[in-house]
C-alpha cells in the first residue's frame, strides 16, 4: 500500500479510528462531569459542566482539522491526551468546582496552541540551528524566575507576565529538549568515534551542554523545584544515550545523580525534609509526612474499585487538585482508576517512542525521544511521588493536573509529535500498513 | 538509533511496571490494613455517621453514651473522671483510648472481621452501634476512687472465682469528655494523670510479694508451717545488711508468725532455703513478669533471671525488693489466685456485647484459667493471710462479721517515701472478692493501704449481697 491511493486510504482509516476513540474518551469525560455534578452539586447550575464538556469537545475540532488536511498522523495520541484531560477535568471539578471553568479554558487554549503548532511547524529541522538560543532562553527564564519569581502554592515559583502567572519550568522543558537534540545531532558522530577525536568532541560539545545542564539544575535547586531538576537531568541522560548509545555516559550520569542527590540531602534542609517524610511519614505525621500519609490513606481506602466519585474524602489531602490528583483518583476510582491512568500514560509514551524510532531525521527523532521521555518521566515522578514510591516533589502530571502553563506546554509537545508522525506517512517512508506490522 | 530508543522505552515501561506493582500492593493487598489504622481521618468521619453504642456496668447502669452537639456526636461519661482510664476517650484530635479504642468496632456496630468495608457498606444508612456490658460494678468503682482520694495510686477489685473485674481505678484521673481542651495540661502534668497506674504502673511489691515466696517455700517442702525461723533485727548477706521494718526483732518464730509480723530477716532465711528458681518460677505462675491477658494493654512488670541473681539478689527478692516490678492488676491476680484455691482466673472486663434492641450478641463468663498452687498449699497461705488481718500488720483491714485475708507491703523505692501496698480477699472461707491497692509514697502498707482496701472490700461485699452474688 505505498501507492498514493493506498496512503490516502490508510490515513482515512487512521482518522476513523481516532474518531471512535475520541468519542469514547469524551463521552466518558462528560459522563464523569455529570456524575460529579449530580452527586455533589445538584443545586448548582449545569452551565459550567456543559462548558467543560464543550472544552473537551475541542479535541474533535483538532481531529476534524487533521482529517481535513488528510494527515496520516498517529491516531492514538490525541484520544489518549483527551482521556487524560477528561479524567483530570472530572477530578478537578470534584475537588475544586471553582476551578472547573479555568481548567476547561486551559484545555481550550492548549488545543488552540496545538492547532497552531500543527499548522505552522510543518518541519522541525530549522529549530536545530537555534539550539543554543533555546538553551539561552531557557536559562534566562529560569534565572528570571529565581530573581523576580513569586511564590504560589508553596515551593513552586511563578513568573508574572502581564498579570498572568506562568510556570516557566514547563516551557523550559521543551526548550531544553530542543537544545539537547540540536547539540547531540551535531556531536553524535564524533561522540561515537574512538580515540582522541572523541575526547575533543566530548570537551567541545558536551562541556557547554553539561554546564548548561548544571546551571539549570542549580537554578532549580535554588527554587526548591527538585522534581523539575530530576526531570531535566533524566531527559539529558536519556537523550545522550539515544544519540550515542554510550552506556558509560548513562552509568556515569546515574552515579553523578546519586552523588548529587546525597549532596543535596546534606546541604539543603528542604531536601532533607522531603526525603525524611518519604522514608518514614509516620514519624512526621503532623508535619512533613502529613500530605504523603493522607495520600496513602486515600489510596488504601480506594481499594480495588474506589469509593465512587464524590463518596470519598480526597479533600483531606493537601493540594489534591494539583500534586495529589493521582491519589485522589485512587481513592474515588480505586486501583481500577489508577491502573487506567497508568495505562493511558504507557500508551501515550509507547506511541511517542514508536514515532521517535521511525522518524528518519536524527534531529526529529531525538526531539521525539526527548518529548516522550519528558512526559513519561514527568508522569512517573509525580505519580510515584504522590504515592510514596519515591520522595514527593511537586510537578504537574501531564494533561491531568490543573494548570495553564503545563497545558500549553503539553499540547505543544503533543502537536510536535503529531507533526513528526504525520510526516512519516507524507514522506512515503512508513505507510499505514507498515505501521501495523 | 531505533534500538536505543526502544531501550529507553523499555526503561520507562519498567518504571511504570514498578509503579503498577506498588499500587496493587498499596491499594489492594495492603490497602484494607492501611485504611483501617486509627490515624486515617476517614474512619473518624465515617464513625460520625454511626450512633455509637453505650457502655454499661454490670447492673446495666449507663457509664458512657453519646449525644449530638452542634451537629456532631459527642461522648458523655456519667461517672466523669472515675472510669477515665478504663473507658478511655473519643477525640477527633487525639484518637481513641481505653475500651473506646479496644471495642471501637463493636461500638460502631461492625462485624469484627473487616470493619472498614462493613463501614463503607453502611455509609448513608442510619446505624446504631452495639452496647458493651462490663463486669464493672459502679458502686465498687466509686468506693475504689474514693479510697484513692488524696493519693497517687491504683485500686483493683475482681471476683476471684471468674476473673471478672469489679473496679479498676487509677489516681490522679482526668475528665475523658474534656480531653481535647485539657490535653496540653494533662500531658505535661508531673502527676501523669493519663497513665493508667492500675494496669501499667510498675512498682516494687515489697512485702506484698511474701505470699509468693511463702507459696514457693511451702511447695518445695523444705519449709513448713511449723518451721521456726530467726527474726533477728538484721542479717548480712554478702556484705549487704538487711534490716526489719523499724528494727523490730522477735527472735525465733514460726513461719505463720513471721508472715503475720512481715519479718524481712525471717523471709530472707525462708527465701535462701527455697532458692531463686522456685521463687521466680512461682512468681511467673502467678502471672508476674509478663503482661496479663486482658481487654486493655497492660504492663508486664519485671522478674529477675534466677540464674544471675546470686545470694544477695535472692535475699532481696525474698521480701519483695531488688529488681522486682509488679502492677496493681498483677497483684490483684495474686490475691485472686490464692483466694480461688490456687487457680488464677485471667482478668476480663467485657461481659456482654448487646445489640441496640437488647439482643445479646456475645457473652463471656470467664477468659481462661491457670493452676498456680496445689489447693492444700493454698489453704495454708489463706490461713496465714487471715492471721495477718486478725492480729498482724493488716488489722486495719478488718470488717466486722467478715473474715478478711490480706498482706501488707511497704515498698522502698528510689523516688522517696515508701509505696503502701495491700492485697486482700474476703470472705476468707469462700472468697467472692479480691483486691489490690497501691498508694504511691503512701507510707506504711498496713496504715495507709489496708484501710483503703477495706473500703473497696466492704463496697464489693455489699454490692454482691444486694445483687444476690451474681458474678
Amino acid at each position: 500500500m505505498t501507492s498514493p491511493a493506498g496512503r490516502f486510504l490508510g490515513a482515512l482509516s487512521r482518522r476513523a479510528r481516532e474518531r471512535g476513540l475520541l468519542v469514547g474518551a469524551l463521552a466518558l469525560g462528560s459522563l464523569g462531569l455529570a456524575a460529579v455534578h449530580v452527586a455533589l452539586y445538584p443545586a448548582e447550575p449545569w452551565r459550567p459542566v456543559v462548558l467543560g464538556a464543550v472544552a473537551l469537545a475541542g479535541f474533535l475540532v483538532v481531529h476534524a482539522a487533521l482529517s481535513a488536511s488528510g494527515s496520516g498522523a498517529d491516531e492514538v495520541l490525541l484520544p489518549v491526551a483527551a482521556g487524560l484531560s477528561a479524567v483530570g477535568l472530572v477530578m478537578i471539578y470534584r475537588l475544586r468546582p471553582d476551578y472547573l471553568l479555568r481548567q476547561a479554558a486551559w484545555i481550550a487554549l492548549g488545543l488552540v496552541v496545538l492547532l497552531v503548532v500543527l499548522g505552522t511547524l510543518r518541519d522541525l529541522r530549522w529549530v536545530r540551528r537555534y539550539a543554543y538560543l533555546c538553551a539561552a532562553l531557557g536559562l534566562v527564564l529560569l534565572l528570571a524566575t529565581v530573581l523576580i519569581g513569586v511564590e504560589r502554592n508553596g515551593a513552586r515559583q511563578w513568573l508574572l507576565l502581564g498579570g498572568v502567572a506562568v510556570e516557566p519550568g514547563e516551557i523550559v522543558k521543551l526548550l531544553l529538549v530542543a537544545f539537547f537534540a540540536g547539540v547531540l545531532t551535531d556531536a553524535r558522530g564524533l561522540l561515537m568515534l574512538p580515540g582522541p577525536r572523541r575526547w575533543r568532541a566530548e570537551l567541545g560539545r558536551l562541556g557547554p551542554t553539561l554546564l548548561c545542564c548544571l546551571g539549570a539544575l542549580l537554578l532549580l535547586v535554588f527554587q526548591r523545584d527538585l522534581g523539575l531538576a530530576m526531570l531535566y537531568y533524566g531527559i539529558f541522560i536519556a537523550m545522550l544515550y539515544v544519540a550515542t548509545g554510550r552506556a558509560d555516559y548513562v552509568v556515569f550520569g546515574l552515579v553523578a545523580f546519586l552523588a548529587g542527590a546525597a549532596l543535596c540531602y546534606h546541604l539543603f534542609g528542604h531536601v532533607r525534609v522531603r526525603v525524611d517524610a518519604w522514608a518514614n511519614p509516620w514519624a512526621f505525621a503532623s508535619s512533613g509526612g502529613y500530605q504523603i500519609l493522607q495520600g496513602l490513606y486515600g489510596l488504601a481506602t480506594g481499594g480495588v474499585v474506589g469509593t465512587g466519585l464524590g463518596a470519598g474524602h480526597p479533600d483531606l489531602m493537601p493540594a489534591a487538585y494539583t500534586d495529589m490528583i493521582f491519589p485522589a483518583i485512587g481513592e474515588e476510582l480505586g486501583a481500577t482508576g489508577t491502573f487506567c491512568v497508568v495505562a493511558l500514560y504507557l500508551v501515550l509514551i509507547g506511541r511517542m517512542f514508536r514515532i521517535a524510532a521511525r522518524a528518519r531525521d536524527v534531529f526529529e527523532s531525538l526531539i521525539a525521544s526527548g518529548i516522550a521521555t519528558a512526559l513519561g518521566l514527568q508522569a512517573f515522578i509525580i505519580l510515584g511521588g504522590s504515592t510514596r514510591l519515591i520522595p514527593l516533589t511537586g510537578i504537574p502530571a501531564p494533561f491531568l493536573t490543573y494548570g495553564g502553563s503545563a497545558a500549553v506546554s503539553n499540547f505543544v509537545a503533543l502537536g510536535l509529535l503529531l507533526g513528526v508522525s504525520g510526516r512519516l506517512l507524507a514522506g512515503g517512508e512508513v505507510s499505514g500498513a507498515a505501521a501495523n506490522r | 538509533m531505533p534500538r536505543r530508543i526502544a531501550d529507553l522505552g523499555r526503561v520507562l515501561v519498567g518504571l511504570f511496571a514498578v509503579l503498577l506493582v506498588y499500587l496493587a500492593g498499596v491499594q489492594v493487598i495492603w490497602g484494607p490494613h492501611l485504611a483501617d489504622t486509627a490515624q486515617n481521618p476517614r474512619l473518624a468521619i465515617a464513625a460520625q455517621q454511626v450512633q455509637w453504642g453505650r457502655i454499661l456496668d454490670r447492673h446495666l447502669t449507663v457509664l458512657a453514651d453519646s449525644t449530638t452537639q452542634g451537629g456532631r456526636q459527642v461522648r458523655r461519661y456519667a461517672g466523669g473522671s472515675s472510669l477515665a482510664h478504663l473507658l478511655g476517650y473519643r477525640s477527633a484530635r487525639y484518637g481513641l483510648a481505653g475500651l473506646e479504642a479496644r471495642y471501637d468496632p463493636e461500638l460502631l456496630g461492625l462485624p469484627a472481621r473487616d470493619p472498614w468495608q462493613a463501614l463503607q457498606a453502611a455509609v448513608g444508612r442510619s446505624m446504631r452501634g452495639d452496647d458493651l456490658v462490663l463486669t464493672i460494678d459502679g458502686t465498687v468503682q466509686q468506693a475504689a476512687v474514693q479510697a484513692l482520694e488524696g493519693f497517687r495510686g491504683a485500686a483493683v477489685a475482681l471476683d476471684p472465682r471468674t476473673g471478672a473485674v469489679l473496679a479498676l481505678a487509677s489516681a490522679p484521673a482526668f475528665d475523658p469528655a474534656a480531653i481535647d481542651a485539657a490535653w496540653a495540661t494533662l500531658s505535661r502534668d508531673p502527676g501523669s494523670p493519663l497513665l493508667d497506674r492500675a494496669t501499667s504502673g510498675e512498682y516494687a511489691p515489697g512485702s506484698s510479694f511474701k505470699p509468693v515466696v511463702l507459696a514457693a517455700a511451702l511447695q518445695g517442702g523444705r519449709v513448713t508451717q511449723q518451721t521456726e525461723v530467726d527474726c533477728a533485727a538484721s542479717i548480712t548477706v554478702q556484705g549487704a545488711v538487711i534490716r526489719n521494718f523499724e528494727h523490730e526483732q522477735y527472735g525465733m518464730m514460726t513461719v505463720p508468725d513471721a508472715f503475720a509480723a512481715s519479718c524481712n530477716v525471717a523471709f530472707v532465711h525462708i527465701g535462701m532455703a527455697t532458692g531463686a528458681d522456685a521463687i521466680v518460677g512461682t512468681a511467673r505462675a502467678f502471672g508476674l513478669g509478663r503482661a496479663p491477658r486482658f481487654d486493655l494493654p497492660a504492663a508486664s512488670g519485671h522478674l529477675p533471671d534466677p540464674r544471675g541473681l546470686g545470694p544477695r539478689g535472692l535475699a532481696q527478692i525474698s521480701f519483695g525488693q531488688g529488681s522486682l516490678l509488679v502492677t496493681p492488676l498483677q497483684m490483684a491476680l495474686v490475691a485472686g489466685a490464692i483466694a480461688n484455691h490456687g487457680a488464677l482466673m485471667w482478668p476480663f472486663v467485657l461481659s456482654q456485647v448487646r445489640a441496640a434492641d437488647g439482643r445479646i450478641l456475645e457473652s463471656y463468663a470467664e477468659r481462661g484459667t491457670q493452676v498456680v498452687l496445689p489447693p492444700a498449699v493454698d489453704a495454708e497461705i489463706v490461713q496465714d493471710m487471715v492471721e495477718v488481718v486478725a492480729r498482724g500488720t493488716g488489722t486495719a483491714a478488718q470488717i466486722p462479721g467478715v473474715v478478711v485475708a490480706g498482706k501488707t507491703g511497704t515498698a522502698e523505692n528510689p523516688q522517696g517515701q515508701t509505696h503502701a501496698w495491700f492485697i486482700a480477699f474476703a470472705p476468707a472461707e469462700r472468697p467472692t472478692v479480691a483486691v489490690a491497692v497501691l498508694l504511691e509514697h503512701g507510707g506504711v502498707g498496713g496504715q495507709a493501704a489496708a484501710p483503703a482496701a477495706r473500703r473497696v472490700l466492704t463496697a464489693a461485699l455489699a454490692a454482691q449481697a444486694a445483687g444476690g452474688g451474681r458474678p
